[in-house]
């Protein structure tokens, strides 16, 4: 009974969270012009330092030297604070941007290094709207990875995708984008923990690789071992989506640095800037860079390409596309 | 602007308003975990490692077979040397022979002897090639089938990455990694001559994967022969992720049992049919450390222990020894003077033999530019001995090896690959040799490689070839001397058997059929030959009861020639062929090999494997094999033309928690009465049920 309340509930918030999400769209509100940019992190890694470093050096390189850019280290359970009306927050990873959520509803927030869902789930859970809080998402579309995969593999014709429940709902996008350049997409769904390696064996039995899609239900530290390694017995590649799985042994994946992310960031910071502007829709990497792995792909038997030249014919073919 | 903006971010609007209805209604029914910034841009552990990575068939220095699950499955075979009989070139025989011996032949290209001490044979790496007799006792490896993943089969002469005795070739057989078998998994199977059992458990600690399987099997072997195995094993494996660039891994597999022993048909006075008991463990360890993304290095150390308990008394030495002097060359009178000088009525023979190894040996793979890619290493072992009855004493004999050994493998340019590669061997019994070897590997096309390579391997004299001293002594009344039957009597001092092998090979892969074909030269010298002593004499204080013992020597040259090819056709996603066809032709000096081996090998071998999947619950297979007429050595001998064929049956199930397979198989199904490696193994149908449960 408490449970179907709760449902009730969560239901009319989702619902609710989609009405203003429609609704934040077209409702103008008050846009301040800021005068500085506030770089939120909880943790100082590697990637969030070359961001702050690249974002300064996109500035300069823009003469954007009046926009002053404060750097904040988030401690744990740490409320953030910031200036009314006048800074541009950018919040760097999923903990930072759901700090910068509790600000202000005025103040302008643009996530980085955050995934879709995590977006998704910070903006309904926060009321905020769509307009002055933004983010540039670390989901590459499938359009891209499927691109990749043709000039890797022109001659596959199956892609596997291994789905939980949580990723399910993507198979319909990946399904499009790989019809559009001639792949069948099949998908093995993953109820259970017990269920991964068996349907990834039964996937591997009949498609020329699998595609990963970020989903910790399913790639993890745990399973990446078995995962690579059953691939590899069915002498399949695995196309991944971060440097690290690439490493781990997936053949090739899509991803964009965090320099790339930070000339991103600094281009919607400048353009934001004078008052009456909004910020842009969420949006994924503009600039991105491929990995290849070129000792798998050998023992594997593939010929590859060098990475530039597979980066430029991939973008000539988009560029083809787009039209 | 507005219009620009929804136009641009169609899709990620869509995907938002998707996204938030079905997030939020994920969210009550249980917590998901989300993906975070950590799924991009976290640390993985490095898996597919450098060292990890085997070259590709088509980059290979030599051809490479490789047996997948699938195949060893659809197979039906229920003994693991049975699958090469799929591997092109290869000859395997069931045999239940005489002196430690119930053991199955696996050889390749010819010289096929009870200890088939040809090739070098390895599980994850660590070698199982027994030092005494060379070779590998198949039924006593602590391995139950369903733990293999594959089967690597390299068929050429590989010493420049496995040493001495990667001689003819190289089976590497490769055990699922224990992430790959979680859950539980009974097996049991049923059926003429043969009872199994086998219990798997595969977990998950943290960061420690584990794998333990255990079993029992129970093979009454063949008819009218003394043959009868009961084995009880446990082998556990287990995978330890330090952290990202570091992992340990055990292994540790433990065996014993019954055998029985010795046939009454070749030595029925003093190696009388009896039992004894074996017992085998092993223990290893292996670090692997990923240095860069194309750099590791791995240590790896193990230890294993085999015995043999075989202590046993012989018959009445004064009822049936007449008739085995008289073979001996003994006249009658002569033969019945000798016997009733005999002090006792039997003798008592200690057979125990214990051996044990150490080994570790380190490796570093790197590739210092993209088209280049080099593995080099070190490695050390020790051999113990017992064998009071072969050497002669009471003893242990240690035998030492060490070795350093590298390989490169150069791609040239896309369609030119260059491999060289090398072996510095050194051990107690031959000092030091080198082995090296090369090839040229030339894609006609993406899918089409043209193979040019040479090779050399040595074959370091096994203790039967270069440290036997092994005679029983009998008694004899005072005055007169003891009574000795020999054996063997080795000199010692046999310099290694060496190879040539040259090859051009051939690889296709034409989508739906892909073929591996090569022709080849394999030049023996220094042939290890265990000739009868000429002119022994008996030394002072002693009489020679039995012929003159055997000493191992070096004789002269064999040269192997032959075709061999492999054909896989996938007609539709549902039927598999694999056919494998080879042809052998040895030639040699009957007076320089002791023996005429021209009939080592069958000149003509042909195996096939039809399986087809009816549906998802339903599948069939048909295994074909036919070896011409051969003529093993050692204790083998001439048998005919064979023919057989295996059919297995298998239904799938599953049911709520719990899955898995019940399967029918029935060897050589036309009954034809055929004979293996000797004349006294005959094969007859037999047929086997087997039910596996995974939950």
């Amino acid at each position: 009974m408490v449970l179907l309340k709760l449902n009730r509930k969560v239901r009319m918030k989702g619902i609710l969270a989609f009405v203003m999400l429609v609704l934040g769209f077209f409702m103008p509100f008050v846009a301040h012009a800021y005068i500085g940019v506030t770089i939120v992190m909880s943790v100082q890694t590697p990637a969030n330092l070359e961001f702050v470093e690249q974002f300064n050096a996109e500035l300069a390189k823009n003469k954007q030297v009046n926009l002053k850019v404060n750097v904040i280290t988030l401690a744990d359970e740490e409320k953030l604070v910031v200036a009314d009306n006048s800074e541009l927050v950018i919040a760097l990873g999923v903990k930072a941007l759901e700090a910068a959520s509790k600000l202000k509803r005025s103040t302008p927030v643009l996530g980085v290094f955050t995934p879709l869902p995590a977006f998704n789930s910070i903006i309904a859970k926060s009321g905020r709207e769509l307009g002055n809080f933004s983010a540039i998402l670390l989901d590459q579309p499938f359009s891209r990875q499927m691109s990749l995969i043709k000039q890797v593999l022109p001659k596959a014709q199956k892609i596997g995708v291994l789905l939980s429940n949580t990723s399910l709902k993507y198979i319909e996008y990946v399904r499009d984008e790989g019809e559009k350049r001639g792949f069948s997409i099949e998908g093995g769904k993953v109820k259970q923990e017990t269920d991964l390696i068996p349907q990834l064996r039964k996937l591997l039995d009949s498609v020329d690789a699998i595609l990963a899609i970020p989903d910790p239900a399913i790639y993890n530290r745990e399973t990446a071992q078995p995962i690579l390694l059953t691939s590899y017995r069915y002498q399949k590649p695995i196309f991944g989506y971060s440097q690290s799985y690439v490493r781990a042994g997936a053949i090739a994946a899509v991803y964009s640095t965090s320099n790339q992310l930070a000339k991103q960031a600094a281009e919607i910071a400048i353009k934001a800037r004078p008052s009456s502007s909004y910020l842009p829709l969420p949006q994924v990497p503009k600039y991105f860079s491929i990995m290849l792995n070129y000792q798998v792909a050998r023992s594997l038997n593939i010929p590859l390409l060098d990475e530039d030249e597979v980066l430029q014919r991939m973008l000539e073919s988009d560029a083809s596309e787009d039209m | 602007m507005i219009n620009k903006l929804i136009h641009n971010s169609f899709f990620a609007l869509s995907l938002m308003f998707f996204l938030s209805i079905s997030s939020v209604w994920a969210a009550a029914v249980e917590p998901i975990k989300e993906v975070t910034e950590d799924d991009y841009i976290g640390d993985l552990p490095r898996v597919l490692t450098v060292s990890r990575l085997s070259q590709s068939v088509t980059d290979a220095p030599s051809a490479v077979t490789v047996i997948d699950r699938e195949t060893i499955r659809a197979s039906g075979i229920v003994d693991l040397p049975e699958i090469f009989r799929l591997v092109p070139g290869f000859y395997v025989g069931t045999n239940a022979g005489f002196i430690y011996n119930t053991n199955a032949v696996v050889s390749y290209h010819g010289m096929a002897t009870s200890f088939a001490g040809t090739m070098q044979v390895m599980i994850n790496g660590r070698s199982v090639y027994t030092p005494i007799f060379g070779g590998v006792k198949w039924s006593e490896l602590p391995i139950s089938i369903a733990d293999i993943e594959q089967i690597e089969v390299t068929r050429d002469p590989n010493a420049a990455s496995y040493g001495a005795n990667s001689y003819f070739g190289v089976i590497n057989i490769l055990t699922q990694h224990p992430s790959e078998a979680e859950g539980n998994s009974v097996s049991i199977s049923h059926g003429n001559c043969r009872n199994e059992a086998f219990y798997r458990h595969g977990g998950k600690l943290k960061d420690l994967n584990y794998r333990i399987t255990t079993g029992y099997r129970e093979d009454n072997g063949l008819d009218n022969r003394n043959d009868f195995k009961r084995t009880r094993l446990l082998n556990a494996q287990a995978d330890y992720q330090i952290n990202d660039t570091n992992n340990l891994e055990f292994e540790f597999g433990i065996a014993n049992g019954t055998r029985e022993d010795g046939n009454p048909d070749k030595d029925y006075v003093l190696f009388v049919p009896r039992e004894r008991e074996m017992f085998n463990h092993f223990e290893l360890v292996r670090w692997q450390h990923s240095i860069s993304d194309s750099s590791d290095f791995q240590l790896q150390a193990y230890h294993s222990t085999d015995r043999s308990n075989d202590n046993f008394t012989s018959t009445n030495l004064r009822a049936n020894a007449a008739k085995f002097l008289k073979e001996n060359g003994y006249s009658s009178a002569a033969a019945s003077a000798v016997v009733s000088t005999f002090r006792d009525d039997q003798v008592s023979i200690s057979n125990d033999i214990d051996t044990e190894r150490y080994d570790i040996e380190a490796q570093h793979t790197f590739s210092p530019a993209k088209d280049l890619r080099v593995v080099w290493g070190a490695s050390a072992r020790q051999d113990e001995i017992y064998a009071p009855y072969w050497l002669g004493t009471k003893e242990k004999d240690k035998f030492n090896l060490q070795r350093l050994f590298g390989h490169a493998e150069w791609r040239i340019n896309h369609k030119i690959l260059f491999n060289i590669g090398g072996m510095v061997e050194h051990n107690s019994f031959t000092d030091t040799d080198f082995s090296p070897r090369t090839s040229l590997n030339f894609k006609l096309t993406p899918k089409q490689t043209l193979r040019l390579g040479v090779s050399s391997a040595l074959r370091t004299p096994n203790y039967v070839e270069e440290k036997f001293n092994a005679k029983v002594m009998i008694p004899l009344i005072a005055p007169f001397p003891t009574g000795v039957v020999y054996a063997f009597q080795d000199a010692g001092n046999v310099k290694p058997e060496k190879i040539v092998s040259r090859e051009i090979g051939y690889l296709g892969d034409f989508g739906k059929l892909s073929l591996d074909a090569k022709v080849f030269n394999d030049e023996i010298s220094d042939y290890i030959i265990t000739p009868k002593i000429q002119g022994f004499v008996s030394p002072p204080g002693t009489v020679n009861l039995s012929g003159r013992p055997r000493s191992g020597e070096n004789g002269g040259n064999v040269l192997i020639n032959g075709f061999e090819t492999q054909a896989k056709w996938k007609p539709t996603n549902k039927t598999n062929f694999l056919l494998n066809y080879s042809y052998v032709d040895i030639s040699s000096k009957e007076e320089e090999t002791a023996r005429d081996i021209g009939m080592s090998m069958p000149r003509h071998t042909f195996s096939g494997l039809l399986t087809h999947r009816f549906n998802a619950l339903w599948d069939a297979s048909y295994a074909y094999y036919q070896t011409s007429e051969v003529a093993a050595l050692g204790d083998g001998g001439y048998v005919g033309l064979a023919r057989r064929s295996d059919v297995r049956v298998a239904r799938k199930f599953k049911a709520e928690r719990t899955s898995g397979e019940i399967s029918a198989v029935v060897e050589n199904l036309f009954n034809e009465h055929y004979q293996e490696f000797a004349d006294y193994n005959t094969l007859k149908r037999r047929a086997r049920v087997n039910v596996r449960l995974d939950f």
